[in-house]
């Protein structure tokens, strides 16, 4: 009876991704599960372009999904990112005062 | 008897048709083959060419060009000419090859389909020409690239690129099977010898041409040069169809070559902008592929449409700003994911190269010039392996390229957005707004599926880079890499490369 079980019960499931970090030229496929922290996704994605393509920078990063920025513990399931969906990681740069 | 003069018997001879007595007109033109759609059946009666030809005409002067590329090629068989090219010019040929021999026999099938089921007789006369063309340049196309395989194994790709499920393979396969094999002629005729053959072949022919003979590669320019000559006559089936269709249904005339340019220049961007921008060595090159695109296609297509009562198409101004981000964006995608190509892809970022874009292309340091620098560090710090890929691209769900159009901000920054659509319980992503809007209008044709698509269903196994190479056909020996890194890197060896993959990101 899986289906009864909320997502945090139920064993981690693949939620593939499309997703862009910050000023990186092009989208990327990159594979998550349900578990994942959002800490977790951006790491996923910087992996990928950080250093390779678009310079490090020394702040942490953030996931931007549907236009809101998700906080850094919450997972995959219950910020409701579903396979296909697509993500931006971003620097959090602090603005200037 | 005396003979006929030519005007007394070319009327009728290129003009024949039947008296049903069996069937009736559906069964001979039916029509999801012959597309009539809203035009009278009887409209298709003042279907004309406006270049004439006979078969003996025919036959005579396409035996004098195969005679003379031929003779050429013979020629230059016994020359050192091949092995003093430089790699990146025979990166654009391999690609060249590769992308457009099978295209040539798509074509042939393409040509017959008309020649059986026009609407005019003339017309089926005129695609039978057509057909043998396309023939002429399947074979010429194949044997020219066949020629160097013993010299380089790349060059084996140029038959064999359309039996593999390479993604550049796929996306062609893609472009063409909308435009060619799952049309009825009339789309047919608006889509391949209107829109591709008089909009676009130019430029690869004409433009390709010309860098080919800068670069010392005669064989190259003889051969495409001798294609040209027939596209300039079977291309004309495409004016008088629009005319008949603009007349009876100028909506349709005008989506179907909205769409079927769109397709053709997404295509372009991929491969004759990196070819003409990137590979083309600084020396020999005549002009940019924007310069090229706004003169042999965007003034003579668009004062040929227009001709004909057509407007610009809807994504005009978003295919205008494409100019300069299109074919920058994809070369950097080959250059990344290379190991998934058949030939050599040269950066071209050297400090005189880069000049050149910036001059070319006033944003090109702001939106590319960043992301090249990372790179270029990363090769100075002997670290290649950060410069190779570990995921795919995500290929637009229309064109099948990767998504990778930036655009700009009100802020002046420079970001690629997703483009996405929800459909059928599915999320579908695109490269730009009009491969979204062309595959909510075509949704429910057959399209082919990307390679994402492939990989998520589990088609590709195992599911890792290896995998994926091994899927898409490609062996060491023939893996796409830089040819020479030093070429464009040593301009900057020495500098500071904070923020690279070097300094432990």
């Amino acid at each position: 009876m899986t289906a009864d079980l909320g997502a945090e019960d139920r064993a981690p499931e693949l939620v593939p991704l499309n997703a862009i970090f910050a000023t990186d030229f092009v989208q990327i496929l990159v594979p998550v599960t349900t578990a994942n922290t959002m800490a977790e996704v951006a790491a996923a994605v910087a992996h990928h372009v950080e250093g390779k393509r678009v310079r490090a920078l020394p702040y942490d990063k953030v996931v931007i999904f549907d236009g809101q920025r998700l906080p850094a513990d919450i997972t995959v399931a219950a910020a409701g990112i579903k396979p296909l969906d697509h993500v931006t990681v971003e620097y959090d740069i602090p603005e200037q005062s | 008897m005396a003979l006929l003069k030519r005007e007394e018997w070319q009327g009728f001879v290129r003009d024949v048709d039947w008296t049903y007595s069996y069937v009736d007109d559906e069964a001979v033109y039916p029509e999801w083959l012959s597309g009539t759609g809203k035009v009278p059946r009887e409209a298709w009666l003042g279907w004309e060419e406006s270049y004439k030809v006979s078969y003996p005409e025919y036959v005579a002067t396409q035996r004098e060009k195969e005679t003379a590329a031929y003779a050429v090629k013979a020629a230059l068989q016994r020359s050192a000419t091949f092995d003093q090219l430089d790699q990146g010019w025979k990166s654009a040929t391999k690609m060249h090859f590769g992308g457009v021999a099978l295209v040539e026999y798509a074509a042939v099938l393409a040509e017959l389909k008309m020649a059986r089921f026009g609407l005019n007789g003339s017309w089926r006369n005129m695609a039978t020409f057509g057909q043998l063309d396309e023939l002429r340049h399947a074979a010429i196309t194949t044997f020219f690239g066949h020629e160097f395989v013993g010299k380089d194994p790349q060059f084996d790709w140029t038959q064999k690129t359309f039996h593999t499920n390479d993604w550049v393979a796929i996306s062609l396969r893609n472009l063409f099977d909308a435009m060619m094999t799952a049309p009825n002629v009339v789309d047919l005729a608006l889509q391949l010898p209107l829109t591709f053959e008089t909009g676009f072949t130019n430029l690869q022919f004409v433009a390709l041409a010309a860098d080919a003979l800068e670069s010392g590669d005669v064989n190259f320019a003889n051969m495409i040069s001798s294609i040209q000559t027939d596209e300039a006559r079977h291309s004309q089936q495409g004016g008088p169809t629009l005319e008949i269709l603009i007349e009876h249904d100028p909506v349709r005339a005008q989506w179907v070559v909205d769409k079927a340019f769109w397709g053709s220049a997404r295509a372009f961007s991929a491969l004759t902008g990196p070819a003409m921008d990137y590979y083309t060595p600084l020396e020999h090159r005549k002009q940019s592929y924007r310069e090229f695109m706004e003169e042999w296609v965007i003034d003579q297509f668009v004062h040929t449409i227009e001709q004909y009562g057509l407007k610009k198409p809807w994504y005009w101004d978003e295919f205008i700003r494409g100019l300069d981000i299109w074919h920058h964006a994809l070369h950097m995608g080959l250059w990344f994911w290379r190991p998934t190509l058949w030939w050599r892809p040269k950066a071209g970022v050297s400090k005189d190269e880069r000049a050149w874009l910036a001059e070319k292309y006033p944003n090109w340091e702001k939106v590319y010039g960043d992301k090249w620098d990372v790179i270029i560090d990363n090769v100075n710090a002997n670290k290649v392996e950060a410069t190779l890929p570990e995921t795919l691209p995500w290929l637009c769900v229309t064109c099948h390229l990767p998504a990778c159009n930036a655009t700009q901000s009100r802020d002046g920054t420079w970001r690629v957005r997703d483009i996405k659509l929800s459909y059928d319980g599915k999320t579908y992503h695109f490269c730009s707004n009009g491969c979204r809007q062309i595959f909510w209008k075509d949704r429910d044709n057959v399209n082919h599926e990307t390679l994402i698509d492939r990989f998520l269903a589990g088609q590709i196994q195992p599911m890792d880079v290896g995998g994926i190479l091994g899927y898409m056909g490609l062996t060491p020996d023939v893996m796409g890499d830089d040819p020479d890194y030093e070429a464009w890197t040593r301009d900057y060896v020495g500098r500071a490369a904070e923020g690279a993959a070097v300094a432990g990101a």
